[in-house]
């Protein structure tokens, strides 16, 4: 998944020379946090909803005019982007270290997109396969080559569809895959995942 | 009013499959055995055209090929051809005999009748544009389409394991639908959907509820939030007719899921149907089948049903003769009584925490369909 199938696009904008308040009024209007600073076709900066609110805020007496001063005043400059081809996970990772909301996306040097940590939400959703009539198996393998292979090779003889397989590494070298399958019968398949060796957590086996 | 014909069997989507139609020749055995059984109202399949009033042409177009044993290469993209709901020849008529005979309770509903239990259906899983989940054609969406068409509106209650998704996504935008599931969270067991947080759209808004329920739920918690969620959603709806999927599988026995119901709670929730019928919407009420696959609990659960709908005494044991009929043809014994033996299964070692849980499930539902729901 790349950042182009997540982000939103067209990306709404405001000049450098917008006013704060004009500024605010427009993010409240569209329902958004977040407003790239375009000149013409330049990305120069970033603001939010929250920089506005603590810039303009009365614990900030000597803050800029709300009705005076250009967005250009307290927008973020040197922003931090991202390119349409990335990784969804590149993204994530690059929000999370810079502790940012969002990332404008550039495609020689023109905007494109932007996505958010709203985006991204729907990205894990998507990837988690919860978006499907499926159910959800949860398998222990060991840590070593050709496990999940023998798993999704065991699912794919018996005709399941998988509608989404994440997997992350345990301790104690072993790995978890947790699979939505396209079937009602989750249990019959734990059981016979169980009878080939397999260490199925969830459903779990019933003692009755 | 019963309804069947025997040709709901033909829905058969081969030896292996759980949703077998050995479960209505073995109910109406059982009650014929029992000698309660009488001669039901047989239905009309519903047409192409009734069919189409909630599903796309797309998906009855791919339906009517494959019953003729011709393949679109994209039936997959409309849930066909998969492990649980593979093709067949001539699935196309009989999945629309099932509709029919839930179509038929609604037309007799309209005519009058007050009480009808149509002994099959209950797909609730088929969408607009998806066979889904052993459900090609959704019969209740169709019926109550027709019931809301006639200026009725419809509560409908899923009493399945499995969250009622088909129904629930038809009618999500409309208002004069009520839908109401309680089923095994969807966190592990398909279909994943039914989360308190989904609750309508537009005109829907507010009029659908879902209540997901942890794995081992047991008889105790489950008619708790059920006694305290049904009479409350149904007086603030004012439903001229309720309609009921009296899926089996939360039954303990179940192979597919992981509620641990026993007969004990389904007579009372049969019970207390009835009597919300009588409350809430004129005594109006439409029971299908549903889902159910293990043979012994559906069975006795159906047979249930169907005692209690008509009032008749509860039978404690089952007849010698149909027992040792079937205990040869299936191979393996079954629970001679109606209702299930006392201590059943285990202990389950964390039913309070888990009645908990189910407490705190109702009180966040009911807090986030409150304002909706009651004006």
């Amino acid at each position: 998944m790349l950042v182009k199938d997540v982000m939103k696009s067209p990306v709404l904008t405001v000049g450098p020379e917008t006013t704060l308040e004009d500024a605010y009024r427009f993010l409240l209007e569209k329902g958004i946090r977040h407003l790239p600073v375009v000149e013409g076709e330049r990305l120069v900066g970033i603001i939010t909803d929250r920089d506005i609110r603590l810039a303009t805020s009365h614990l900030n007496p000597q803050g800029p005019c709300p009705t005076c001063a250009p967005v250009a005043e307290v927008m973020t400059r040197g922003v931090v982007t991202a390119h349409p081809l990335d990784p969804v996970e590149e993204a994530a990772r690059l929000m999370r270290e810079r502790k940012i909301g969002c990332l404008p996306v550039l495609e020689d040097g023109r905007l494109v997109g932007i996505v958010t940590g709203i985006d991204l939400l729907d990205a894990l959703l998507r990837l988690t396969g919860v978006t499907e009539p499926s159910g959800r198996l949860e398998v222990r393998l060991p840590d070593r080559p050709g496990e999940l292979a023998r798993l999704t090779g065991f699912l794919a003889g018996r005709g399941v569809n998988i509608h989404s397989l994440l997997s992350y590494p345990e301790e104690e070298e072993a790995v978890r895959a947790v699979v939505r399958v396209k079937t009602m019968e989750t249990h019959l398949l734990a059981e016979a995942l169980r009878r080939e060796g397999f260490q199925v957590l969830w459903p779990p086996k019933k003692p009755w | 009013m019963v309804i069947y014909r025997e040709e709901y069997r033909l829905y058969n989507f081969g030896p292996h499959h759980p949703f077998s139609p050995v479960r209505l020749e073995m109910l109406t055995s059982l009650l014929q055995a029992l000698g309660v059984w009488k001669a039901p109202l047989s239905p009309p399949e519903a047409t192409r055209e009734e069919v189409l009033t909630v599903h796309s042409e797309r998906l009855v177009k791919r339906v009517e090929a494959a019953s003729r044993g011709e393949l679109f290469p994209d039936l997959e993209h409309y849930g066909l051809g998969t492990g649980d709901t593979p093709v067949f020849p001539g699935m196309d008529r009989a999945a629309r005999i099932l509709v029919g005979g839930t179509l038929e309770g609604a037309r007799r509903i309209l005519a009058g009748e007050k009480r009808v239990l149509q002994l099959g259906g209950g797909l609730h899983h088929a969408q607009y544009d998806r066979a889904s989940g052993f459900c090609v054609y959704n019969d209740l969406s169709v019926a109550i389409r027709h019931l809301t068409g006639a200026g009725l509106r419809v509560a409908y209650l899923d009493m399945d394991v499995h969250h009622g998704d088909g129904v629930q996504w038809i009618h999500y935008e409309e208002g004069e639908v009520l839908t109401l599931s309680l089923h095994e969270s969807g966190r592990y067991l398909f279909p994943g959907t039914g989360h308190v947080h989904e609750i309508g759209r537009g005109a829907g808004l507010g009029k659908k509820l879902n209540l997901p329920l942890e794995p081992f739920t047991e008889d105790e918690s489950y008619l708790e939030v059920f006694e305290a969620l049904v009479p409350w959603a149904l007086q603030a709806f004012r439903p001229d007719v309720l309609v009921v999927q009296a899926g089996a599988d939360a039954h303990f026995l179940d192979p597919l899921a992981d509620l641990l119901l026993t007969t004990r709670a389904y007579e009372r929730l049969f019970r207390l149907i009835l009597e919300y019928a009588e409350a809430y919407a004129g005594g109006r009420v439409l029971f299908t089948l549903g889902g159910g696959y293990s043979l012994d609990g559906t069975v006795r659960v159906w047979a249930l049903l169907y005692h209690i709908f008509h009032g008749l005494p509860l039978p404690e044991r089952l007849p010698e003769g149909w027992l040792r009929a079937w205990e040869a043809r299936l191979g393996k014994p079954l629970t001679p009584t109606l209702h299930d033996p006392e201590g059943a299964y285990p202990e389950i070692p964390r039913r309070e925490e888990i009645a908990k849980r189910n407490r705190l499930t109702l009180e966040r539902l009911t807090e986030l369909l409150a304002p909706h729901l009651l004006h």
